[in-house]
């Protein structure tokens, strides 16, 4: 499969003005929309349909050149088919008998009868510069490339075993793969005890969880063992990159010495702290990484003694990214699962930097157990922290400084992070007002950051 | 005896859609497709289109010889399944050659059934089920003068528009009170009715046929009233049969009770013998009762579903259960079914009928949730339509707009859904 | 296997340079000639002008190795098991509580059968805070799979410093070692040394092959240390067949350490005993036990009572892990009565750890001899000749007296 590029909807900048259709209509049937005014409501002649009013928000009705399309399998006339070379399902005139079974496939109307013709009609992706996207003055649509990621290294080997044991919901799997996969054979991978060891990648009782060479090292040493490996392959001319895959109780807490020194010492190594905030794989301990307020087991909620109720973790959290960042390391990074291409971006900065020296890439990373949310909501859970600035995504070096990569222009308020999981329902207001005001703190501490570095 | 890991009988819209499942989660496992149609793989429901001429015989097919040659699939036709030996799973072709197989699709689909009507063996008639079918309609289609058409099904209706578009004078008979029953209501129908009696067809609904005869012109039909007919064309249009015969015999250990029972994974009562299509008899959306549902998106999931299960694919999902959902385009028009037209107690009914469009829409709720609609000339999304009630989404916050503007309103939630 | 005394005829020594140096230094300079690919430091007291010298080597092109300023003794190991793993030749060396910071990583080398060679520059433990020397440290760490050798003068230092890598990359054996060496008295005791030729010590050393047995590598990937454990599975058998298989080398161990010293004294023309030294011992009626640089004063004070007609030798241990059993037997096998003089103390029974070693192997003797456990040398205290009287007095009143189960304080009134 190529990269494909397709339509986007960004319902929140759509008003429903309509010039999308206009344009449709105009360049495929040489006709203003006469129906323009009854969105979604006629059989207009526009292929791209916009609904819904102000206060409901507006939809969309238009062909997704699904990748699996079932217009297509329904087709009793074989007029319809994906070409494989830009994605796009086209419509054969000659073959079509006007049957309809192709709007009985399509579960969102993206291929509909235009009474005017009595045929069907759909979104071609005007030869890859689609009217609609140009006529759109509020930039709800654009023209965006679809698996991008999947793309360009879903034919890249897998370098983890099928079957990797994390919990239902987890996205470290996800992360492991996209990273290991990126980073390629000519490594020695190092997962220290935590979830990542934890669901099988140094294997079980001889067995392996990697192609690649992988160990167990010790919670506390990772940094200089993983440097260790690298510094032998360097001194005898071999280039093999070391990659730890690390969680952040080992990183910031026990093992946190070691890495400093490591980073001090700008061993050649690309570290990725996978940061699920606390000791999840022990059973959700608290680490210095969890934030303030949040239940772990060893920060539990109770009556307490003498009236004073235990609510949570009482310190906030260490950011221990920032403290990478004052060891000047050749890169360091902050990312999430819910960015994925911002991730890979990264992902191939950090392997870069570490053929000069240390390079720092955090992770945050949702846990569906310990954080106590929904399986299915791994990825929102993350997007909100984004979207709130509970965490925020920046990358460093030393020529540019700071930046921020995904700048949150309108952040949401906290709470919309905070009630998605378990592990905050508890919060007094008071936590709750202490936990937004450090959000804001954080932000305006690293943009002090990013603006030094641009004056 | 030919060994192969999967067989696939049968060539139409379940079995192509098997075919693909498997080659999805197993790309190099031996894969056969055996058909006894003579041609490449093609869809049924566009031979009408192949009888009125606007489809060339030749430019139906679904897949071409390059598609068997990259997908590592042996396509034999005009090949019939004779006889299933499930306990040494082995097919039995009507050639005396057998097949062994590791799992079995029997996409089979179905025949016409012939009436057991006096003397029907002794007159000529034509049926529409296969594409040699409809190249021989369309060749006798255009020296008729005066056709008869037995059954006012979707087939016999779409034959029955072609003759007259043809110059023919046509009559069809239907044994049932309307047109299309079971498709579509009384109201429907007598939209249909009117199109057709319009364009100069004479329609006996609740009419019976009772004795053929052979005649100079053709053929002579005798109803039960004891009027006659004379017909130079005959169609006999009055419903299918799935094709299973080839489980007489060591084949009868796969249960059958209509067609060919399934499980929600299109599993028969042989564990690695699967059924999809119009031969099977799955589950219903509405009930546990096993139902036919011959439409083809429903055979094209069954297929699929079918596939991933002898493929193994951990992918698989339960079958939902298929709800009805027709399209019919006649004289210009459509007439468009989704869902059950059985009002379910409790349920609502709200129809609309604009005599001066022709314009009619039938819609039927259920604790808030669509389970049916209909329209003639009343256009919207069938797809669209059949997700709200597969998915049964709560319409009752949303009631009135529904009414007063389906399309919309459904396209809406479903892109609300999507995002 | 044999118990070796000095006795021996020693052959014809191939031309070697003569320096003058403290032990540390001695150290320095045989790390240098073992030619290891990484070297990882960090300063100790008495350790610290060992890897000032390792340092300087390197600096001055005296030697090729990659040297990691860790920043402590836990990284100091971690990064060598991963030089191990790929390939590299190790070394480092620590004391005291460094030794102590680096127990997790430490524990793991045996485990992973990684050849490693650290100098251990003996210091007691605190507290009280103490930075002398003493051998509690190595001691508090004798069961941890490690092959653990003393020296008893600078010269031995430099020598089993290089026989030390031998041993350790021995197939047979694939353990780590520590080159024991005494805080103080042999750190910076300044002796006459003979450097031996840098080829003949290449020779000597032959091919470096130190991670065929387990490695990081992606041109052979495969789990280094995987998990292990449970009660099913093959998770109890995988992991008793790794400890077998320490023990296994362990044992193995002695026998390469006899046969490394056999060649070493071949080729540079010194000859140590690797596992027991018997000092006077033909015809003794009793002896008295040493380990590490008081050997000296020991012996020196074995012949002043043999002088006085006294029936009396030393048995010096070298090898201390793994305990050398078979070969001790033969020393005692006429002895009637035994002192053990520790520079360490082993709470748990109240006496000396070699003491308590010592009693086990008695055991096997198969008849009582009485014996009576000494402690002294602690945070840096001299254990002079005329301690060692006192040691070789009590012992002799064994012959015709009972034992007793509380251990001589050496240096209690000092």
């Amino acid at each position: 499969m190529g990269a494909y590029n397709t339509i986007a909807f960004d319902a929140a900048k759509c008003d429903g003005c309509g010039d999308c259709m206009s344009a449709c209509a105009n360049t495929k049937v040489g006709a203003d929309d006469a129906l323009k005014e009854a969105p979604l409501g006629g059989t207009a002649r526009s292929r791209i349909q916009i609904g819904g009013t102000a206060e409901t928000g507006y939809e969309l009705a238009l062909c997704r050149q699904c990748g699996d399309p079932k217009c297509v399998t329904v087709c009793p006339a074989g007029a319809l088919g994906k070409d494989l070379s830009n994605g796009v399902i086209g419509w054969d005139a000659a073959k079509c008998v006007d049957c309809l079974l192709c709007t009985v496939g399509c579960a969102y109307a993206g291929i509909a009868l235009d009474e005017a013709t009595g045929r069907v009609a759909k979104c071609d992706m005007c030869e890859g510069n689609p009217s609609c996207v140009k006529a759109c003055p509020h930039d709800a649509l654009k023209l965006v490339t679809t698996s991008r990621i999947y793309n360009e290294v879903g034919g890249w080997e897998d370098l983890f075993a099928p079957g990797l044991a994390g919990c239902q919901g987890c996205n470290t799997e996800l992360l492991m793969r996209h990273t290991l996969r990126r980073v390629g054979p000519d490594t020695v991978l190092a997962t220290p005890p935590g979830c990542v060891p934890g669901m099988g990648s140094v294997g079980f009782n001889g067995t392996t969880g990697t192609k690649v060479p992988v160990f167990h090292p010790l919670l506390t040493n990772t940094a200089p063992m993983l440097a260790g490996v690298k510094r032998h392959y360097k001194r005898i001319g071999r280039e093999v990159t070391a990659l730890a895959i690390a969680g952040d109780g080992g990183a910031s807490d026990v093992g946190f010495q070691s890495l400093s020194g490591a980073a001090e010492r700008n061993e050649q190594i690309l570290f990725m702290v996978v940061d699920n905030e606390g000791y999840m794989n022990t059973g959700m301990q608290r680490s210095s990484c969890t934030p303030y307020g949040a239940w772990t087991s060893t920060t539990p909620v109770g009556q307490g003694a003498g009236g004073v109720h235990s609510q949570g973790k009482t310190q906030d959290a260490k950011n221990l990214p920032l403290i990478m960042v004052n060891h000047r390391c050749e890169y360091v990074a902050t990312a999430s699962t819910a960015c994925m291409e911002d991730l890979y971006d990264k992902l191939d900065k950090a392997i870069e930097a570490s053929r000069r020296g240390f390079a720092y890439l955090h992770v945050y990373s949702p846990c569906t157990t310990g954080w106590r949310f929904p399986t299915d909501q791994n990825m929102e859970v993350a997007r909100k922290a984004v979207d709130t600035t509970f965490v925020m995504l920046w990358e460093y070096t030393r020529a540019d400084g700071l930046h921020f990569t995904r700048p949150v222009d309108d952040p949401l308020p906290v709470t919309e992070y905070l009630k998605a999981m378990g592990r905050f329902r508890h919060l007094s207001d008071d936590q709750i007002s202490h936990i937004q005001s450090k959000v804001v703190e954080n932000l305006g501490f690293v943009k002090q950051l990013a603006h030094g570095a641009k004056a | 005896m030919e060994q192969t890991k999967y067989l696939v009988v049968g060539s139409s819209h379940a079995a192509l859609e098997a075919l693909t499942a498997i080659r999805m989660h197993d790309p190099e496992g031996s894969l056969t497709m055996l058909t006894r149609d003579p041609h490449l793989p093609y869809s049924p429901t566009v031979l009408p289109y192949v009888v009125s001429g606007r489809s060339a015989p030749d430019n139906v097919f679904l897949r071409d010889e390059k598609f068997f040659a990259e997908q590592k699939i042996s396509l034999k036709r005009g090949k019939a399944l004779k006889a299933l030996h499930p306990a040494r799973n082995a097919a039995e072709l009507a050639d005396g050659s057998e097949i062994g197989y590791e799992k079995l699709l029997l996409a089979t689909g179905a025949s016409p059934a012939i009436p057991p009507i006096p003397g029907i063996e002794q007159v000529g008639y034509h049926v529409l089920r296969t594409l040699d079918d409809a190249t021989q309609l369309n060749a006798a289609m255009k020296a008729s003068k005066q056709a008869v058409v037995m059954g006012a099904g979707l087939v016999g209706m779409h034959a029955a528009e072609n003759l007259v578009k043809a110059g023919a004078k046509v009559t069809i008979v239907e044994m049932a009170r309307q047109l299309t029953d079971g498709y579509f209501d009384a109201t429907a129908a007598a939209l249909i009715e009117k199109a057709f009696t319009d364009n100069g067809a004479t329609i006996l609904t609740g009419s019976r046929v009772v004795k053929l005869a052979p005649s100079a012109t053709g053929a002579t039909l005798t109803l039960e009233s004891g009027a006659t007919l004379e017909a130079d064309l005959l169609l006999v249009a009055t419903g299918v049969r799935p094709n299973m015969d080839f489980l007489a015999g060591d084949g009868a250990t796969v249960a059958r009770d209509k067609g060919i029972l399934v499980s929600e994974s299109m599993q028969t009562s042989v564990p690695n013998v699967f059924a999809a299509g119009d031969c099977a008899q799955a589950k219903s959306f509405y009930s546990d009762a096993r139902v036919m549902n011959a439409i083809l998106p429903d055979a094209a999931e069954q297929g699929r579903i079918a596939g991933m299960a002898m493929a193994g694919d951990p992918g698989i999902k339960a079958y939902p259960g298929g709800i009805p959902v027709n399209t019919y385009h006649f004289f210009g028009r459509h007439a468009i079914s989704v869902g059950s037209s059985k009002v379910p107690e409790g349920g609502e009914v709200v129809t609309r009928f604009d005599e001066a469009s022709g314009r009619y829409l039938k819609v039927i709720f259920h604790e808030g949730r669509l389970t049916g609609i209909y329209g003639v000339n009343e256009f919207f999304d069938a797809g669209v339509m059949s997700q709200l009630i597969l998915r049964r989404i709560d319409l009752a916050p949303l009631r009135e707009r529904f009414l007063a503007e389906p399309m919309k309103t459904a396209r809406e939630i479903m892109s609300r859904t999507w995002r | 296997m044999s118990t070796t005394t000095l006795e021996a005829p020693v052959e014809a020594k191939p031309k070697q340079k003569v320096i003058l140096c403290e032990g540390n230094e001695a150290a320095a300079l045989g790390v240098a000639l073992a030619r290891p690919d990484m070297v990882a430091v960090y300063p100790i007291t008495p350790q610290s002008s060992l890897v000032e010298h390792v340092a300087k080597l390197i600096a001055d092109g005296r030697m090729d190795a990659d040297i990691v300023d860790a920043e402590g003794e836990h990284s100091v190991l971690s990064v060598l098991q991963g030089g191990a793993l790929a390939g590299a030749r190790t070394y480092t060396a620590t004391c005291g509580p460094g030794l102590a910071f680096m127990f997790e990583p430490y524990f793991r080398t045996s485990g992973m059968r990684l050849p490693i060679v650290m100098s251990i520059v003996t210091r007691d433990g605190i507290t009280p805070q103490s930075v002398w020397g003493g051998h509690q440290d190595a001691m508090t760490v004798r069961e941890v799979g490690w092959v653990q050798v003393y020296c008893e003068t600078v010269q031995e230092v430099l020598d089993t410093t290089i026989m030390a890598f031998k041993i350790a990359e021995h197939h047979d054996v694939m353990l780590p070692v520590n080159v024991c060496l005494d805080g103080n008295y042999l750190s910076y005791g300044t002796s006459r040394v003979e450097l031996p030729d840098q080829a003949e010590v290449d020779a000597f050393m032959g091919v470096k092959d130190v991670n065929w047995h387990v490695a990081l590598d992606p041109l052979r990937p495969m789990a280094v240390d995987p998990l292990t454990g449970g009660s099913s599975g093959r998770g109890p058998s995988t992991f008793v067949r790794y400890r077998k298989g320490q023990c296994r080398g362990m044992q193995n161990s002695l026998r390469v350490i006899e046969e490394v010293h056999e060649e070493w004294a071949k080729r540079f023309g010194r000859s140590y005993a690797p596992l027991v030294e018997d000092y006077r011992m033909e015809d003794a009626d009793y002896a008295i036990m040493t380990l590490g640089s008081m050997s000296g004063a020991g012996k020196d004070a074995i012949d002043e009572a043999r002088d006085a007609g006294k029936k009396v030798g030393l048995i010096k241990i070298k090898t201390f892990s793994p305990f050398p059993v078979d070969v001790l037997m033969k020393s005692l096998k006429n002895v009637r009565a035994l002192g053990v003089v520790d520079r360490s103390v082993g709470f748990r029974w109240n006496c000396g750890p070699m003491y308590q070693e010592t009693l086990g192997a008695l055991y096997r003797l198969g008849r009582h001899v009485p014996a009576q456990s000494f402690i002294g040398g602690l945070a840096g205290a001299d254990i002079t000749v005329g301690h060692f009287h006192r040691v070789i007095e009590a012992t002799e009143a064994l012959l015709s007296g009972p034992a007793s189960t509380e251990p001589v304080w050496l240096n209690e009134n000092d």
